[in-house]
């Protein structure tokens, strides 16, 4: 009996997290013409891909897609790449200052990006990056960054350090023990946390708008924020322009859902 | 203290503590030529974090500082002139009414925001426990939906879900025979609008949570409440006993991370109503924009964030002060 309320409370909730995502599947799906009508209609009575075409052709999609890709991704190779040298050095390494520079990580993670506007718009502009997209991966590199080599040296102290001195003493120099033992074992770590750093990215939205303001080098995120201008009322095409932008971030999560929560409170909440 | 201990076993030649296995040594005997290489090996290895930390990080830090108190407007910035005005921004904003209501409903709203995605978050948690396995599997896969769904798609999708007109929650709440939410708008207030906002977020925050307490609570062992069982706990008396003080310091450090996360919040407000109607809805966030980008106002816009620079560290420290606390050592 108790077990059953306990059920029938969970699919409700089920329910509440699921029925935002299934309406912007529900709409995309809907023909032309059958969105803007008071008829009620909580299962499409027809099913259309028209919207999907819709969203694809429209002016400005394609080319922001490119650009959310080519800079989301190009900041995250970045940021992996110096990450994990850090996490190496911090974790595997002993040195002076390494508290400090682990304290230096631990802050730069919390540091208010959004309060950071006004300095980093200036600085672009005195870089003669502003509205070129390199500002953008400059900037998610530095969000993503410290968040990376924290993550990544939880993932790196892991693994046991006497497999890679049991390397070491079958031949390899210290590099080669790294590259042959300890990198395959951090492949599970590297694309969790590049996961972490990817949808970072994807989503964000503020230095977007900010720094880019000519339409062809905007990214995704903006032009679903200008989908009023670029859509109308075709709630259908905004709704399938949302799917198309949900679907790379969607696949990422599931790729890595078991390492969900640990990736994000590895660093941050275990104690 | 395993992070220590692995560390030292890894340590370059100059500083490999006595008692190591004879393999390591040997190991390790073998690098020491490029003695002056090793020792320099961990900077080399930090310097490109550290750089671009200093240089993206901590330089927009300090110019946030020292361009809050200039004179900086558009004119300012094209012709490239430099006017200092002491504390002229910080008196502008701080006189401002504006500024003290916009301050109040940041804070009003992250509170509530926390606190409901927070409570919500619990409770999920400690129900996903009692739930049958395919139960549990379900509610878990709805909630990474809710999770990974970016923000520009969800807040896309509820402005489709609250429209006016054509939008389902109306037609919903017609159909239910609450006939005065025809053409009912939910963006015609401040009030309203954040409350949608708060929803908005609320939702795709609870994940997160509910995943870590979740964690959490399946790590305390099952013969506390056994124990509890046999001494003729109720429920609630279960809870307070066993489950409180085991979940509380990962409670603490998730409420403190979504109070961070939650006071900047800019996309979900701006998306929905660009801040309005007639800037019922700004927050500090949305304030900055305004002030600087829209008006061109860095200075009265830099004094905002270094505003909220100050609320926000306090906070950010209160949270460090408590993370290190727990994890004694492993830095």
């Amino acid at each position: 009996m108790k077990k059953s309320v306990a059920n029938l409370t969970g699919l409700l909730l089920a329910v509440f997290f699921a029925f935002p995502t299934y309406w912007m599947l529900a709409s995309a799906l809907k023909p032309k013409g059958t969105l803007l009508t008071s008829s009620y209609d909580l299962v499409p009575f027809s099913v259309t891909g028209v919207n999907f075409v819709t969203a694809w052709t429209k002016q400005g999609f394609l080319s922001s897609l490119g650009n959310s890709l080519l800079v989301t991704l190009t900041a995250v190779v970045a940021s992996i790449l110096v990450g994990l040298l850090a996490a190496v050095a911090l974790s595997r390494l002993r040195f002076r200052g390494r508290k400090s520079f682990l304290m230096l990580m631990l802050v730069a993670q919390l540091a208010p990006f959004e309060a950071l506007l006004i300095p980093m718009f200036l600085m672009m502009r005195d870089l003669q990056l502003y509205e070129h997209l390199s500002s953008l991966i400059l900037v998610y590199f530095a969000v993503t960054l410290p968040f990376c080599a924290w993550t990544l040296r939880g993932f790196v102290n892991g693994i046991p350090v006497e497999l890679e001195e049991a390397a070491m003493v079958d031949g390899c120099g210290r590099w080669g023990a790294f590259q042959k033992v300890t990198l395959p074992l951090l492949g599970p770590g590297l694309v969790a946390t590049s996961v972490f750093a990817f949808i970072t990215a994807w989503n964000e939205f503020l230095f977007a708008k900010v720094l880019i303001r000519s339409q062809d080098r905007e990214t995704l995120p903006v032009f679903l924020s200008g989908f009023q201008t670029a859509f109308g009322t075709d709630w259908g095409g905004a709704m399938a322009a949302s799917v198309l932008f949900t679907v790379p971030a969607l696949v990422f999560f599931l790729v890595v859902q078991r390492k969900m929560v640990a990736g994000v409170t590895a660093g941050a909440v275990k104690g | 203290m395993t992070a220590v201990k692995t560390t030292e076993t890894a340590a370059p030649a100059g500083s490999v503590p006595p008692a190591l296995p004879p393999a390591v040594t040997g190991g390790a005997r073998k690098r020491r030529r490029g003695g002056a290489f090793d020792r320099a090996l961990p900077y080399l290895l930090l310097a490109p974090a550290l750089i671009a930390i200093l240089w993206l990080i901590g330089f927009p830090v300090v110019s946030v500082f020292v361009t809050s108190f200039r004179q900086l407007n558009l004119g300012e910035l094209v012709r490239g002139e430099i006017v200092w005005t002491g504390f002229d921004n910080y008196v502008t904003v701080l006189k401002d009414e504006r500024f003290w209501d916009v301050t109040v409903r940041t804070i009003v709203f992250t509170v509530a925001v926390v606190g409901a995605s927070v409570l919500a978050g619990l409770l999920i948690a400690l129900l996903m426990r009692a739930l049958s396995p395919w139960v549990r599997m379900v509610l878990q896969i709805t909630m990474l939906c809710a999770w990974a769904m970016p923000i520009l798609a969800s807040a896309t999708v509820y402005i489709w879900i609250f429209d006016q007109t054509y939008g389902i929650l109306n037609k919903t709440l017609i159909k239910l025979g609450f006939d005065s939410f025809a053409g009912h708008s939910w963006f015609s207030s401040g009030t309203s609008t954040l409350t949608v906002v708060g929803l908005l977020i609320v939702w795709q925050a609870i994940p997160f949570l509910a995943f870590s307490l979740y964690a959490g609570a399946v790590g305390i062992p099952r013969d506390l409440y056994e124990a509890a069982g046999i001494d003729g706990a109720t429920p609630f008396q279960t809870f307070r006993a066993v489950t409180w003080p085991e979940i509380k310091p990962l409670l603490m450090m998730v409420t403190f991370l979504s109070t961070l996360w939650d006071f900047k919040v800019f996309a979900q407000i701006w998306v929905v109503k660009e801040g309005g109607p007639s800037g019922e809805s700004t927050t500090l966030a949305v304030l900055q924009y305004l002030e600087g980008i829209a008006k061109s106002h860095f200075g009265v816009a830099a004094a905002v964030s270094v505003l909220m620079i100050i609320i926000l560290s306090l906070l950010t420290f209160q949270y460090l002060r408590r993370l290190l606390q727990t994890q004694e050592g492993q830095l």
